[in-house]
């Protein structure tokens, strides 16, 4: 059961249960408290008292297992590619991606590193993405408001599909770690 | 202070190049065979006896890089640097590791960066920063980082069209506006 299956399948609900659920999950979005990049600089302001992100109900912790929200702050090294991966599977479901910068989305300013990944959704499925180098916490609220609505319509699936498109993501993630000494699945 | 360094510098090893940078600041190049041995002396009776770093440059057009360890002596707070040449191709620098502990971290970046080889230094090889690297040491000037970013990570696809309507239209309609709410609302019906 642990580490060594593929993920089940998620199954139908109902689908007025869905919509309740749903709203609660998006007023209480945790996050992860784990930077990546430069990002993470921006996040301070946020969940202290000038921005206040606990206004939204979004709230830092410590361990993925209690988060249901993984912020890519910035460039993402291969290296670290390694250690999110570990971390978001982790996460339990249902969990959802916000990146930030313009690194994340085309590589930005480090379009031509050797070591930095220039398109992010090839390894994992991201829901927000909030442009800007670097975006500032009014830009991240507006991201996180759009996540909000997102799932409040249901439409921020991407923990599905990393799901069912497990192995094309599994073959992206292992082209360019070439040392993948993590477990197949761990989740 | 940097006058006596200076002297006793001149009178145990040949300087190619001697260059003080400022009052308590020198420069001296040594040739490849005596740089080690210049550095140890600079410790054991000079009073250098903090490495601040090693670093290297590479020197492409002449094929060559030029190593430098910069010491420096606290109690005058004057800075030595010693560099000198290797050849480009199978570098080898003998390790510093056993005489300061610190310099098996520079060594093992400089090994993965520039794939210079320092024999003596007990962690040589391990990984430093990068993880599984197979191609040639990235911050060699032969290495073209463009392409192989490209190669490995690939591009994002450009849009096909340049109407924002396509991209962004459904989401400035439906998320942030009440009327563009309402349109959303009457398209779905």
């Amino acid at each position: 059961m642990y580490c060594n299956q593929r993920p089940e399948k998620p199954g139908n609900k109902i689908e007025v249960f869905e919509k309740i659920t749903n709203m609660a999950r998006a007023n209480s979005l945790w996050v992860t408290a784990y930077g990546t990049g430069c990002g993470a600089i921006e996040l301070r302001p946020l969940h202290t008292s000038r921005f206040d992100m606990e206004r939204f109900g979004i709230a830092m912790r410590p361990t993925p297992r209690q988060a249901d929200v993984l912020i890519i702050s910035g460039y993402l090294a291969t290296k670290t590619l390694k250690r999110v991966i570990r971390v978001y599977e982790q996460i339990q479901d249902p969990k959802y991606i916000v990146a930030l910068g313009s690194c994340t989305i085309n590589g930005g300013m480090y379009f031509d590193s050797y070591n930095t990944l220039n398109v992010l959704d090839k390894y994992l499925p991201v829901d927000v993405y909030v442009m800007g180098c670097m975006p500032r916490p009014e830009a991240i609220i507006d991201g996180f408001s759009l996540l909000m609505r997102k799932i409040k319509d249901g439409r921020a699936q991407g923990w599905k599909h990393y799901k069912e498109n497990l192995d094309y993501y599994r073959e992206n993630q292992k082209k360019i770690i070439t040392d993948w000494d993590l477990p197949d699945y761990n989740w | 202070m940097i006058d006596k360094v200076m002297k006793d510098l001149e009178i145990r090893f040949p300087l190619l190049q001697l260059v003080r940078e400022q009052h308590n600041y020198l420069h001296v190049k040594v040739d490849k065979a005596s740089a080690i041995d210049a550095v140890l002396m600079a410790k054991t009776s000079l009073g250098f006896k903090t490495l601040q770093l090693i670093s290297t440059v590479d020197r492409l057009e002449e094929n060559r890089f030029q190593m430098t360890w910069i010491l420096e002596n606290y109690g005058t707070t004057s800075i030595l640097l010693i560099s000198a040449d290797f050849p480009r191709e199978d570098c080898i620098v003998p390790s510093l590791s056993d005489i300061w502990p610190a310099a098996s971290a520079f060594e093992r970046e400089i090994f993965e960066m520039f794939g210079v080889s320092f024999p003596g230094n007990p962690r040589e090889g391990e990984d430093f920063l990068l993880e599984g690297w197979k191609d040639i040491p990235p911050m060699r000037r032969d290495f073209d980082s463009e392409e192989y970013s490209m190669r490995v990570f690939g591009e994002r696809q450009p849009r096909e069209h340049t109407d924002p309507r396509q991209y962004i239209g459904d989401i400035v309609g439906e998320w942030n506006t009440p009327m563009g709410a309402k349109r959303a609302r009457k398209e779905k019906k």
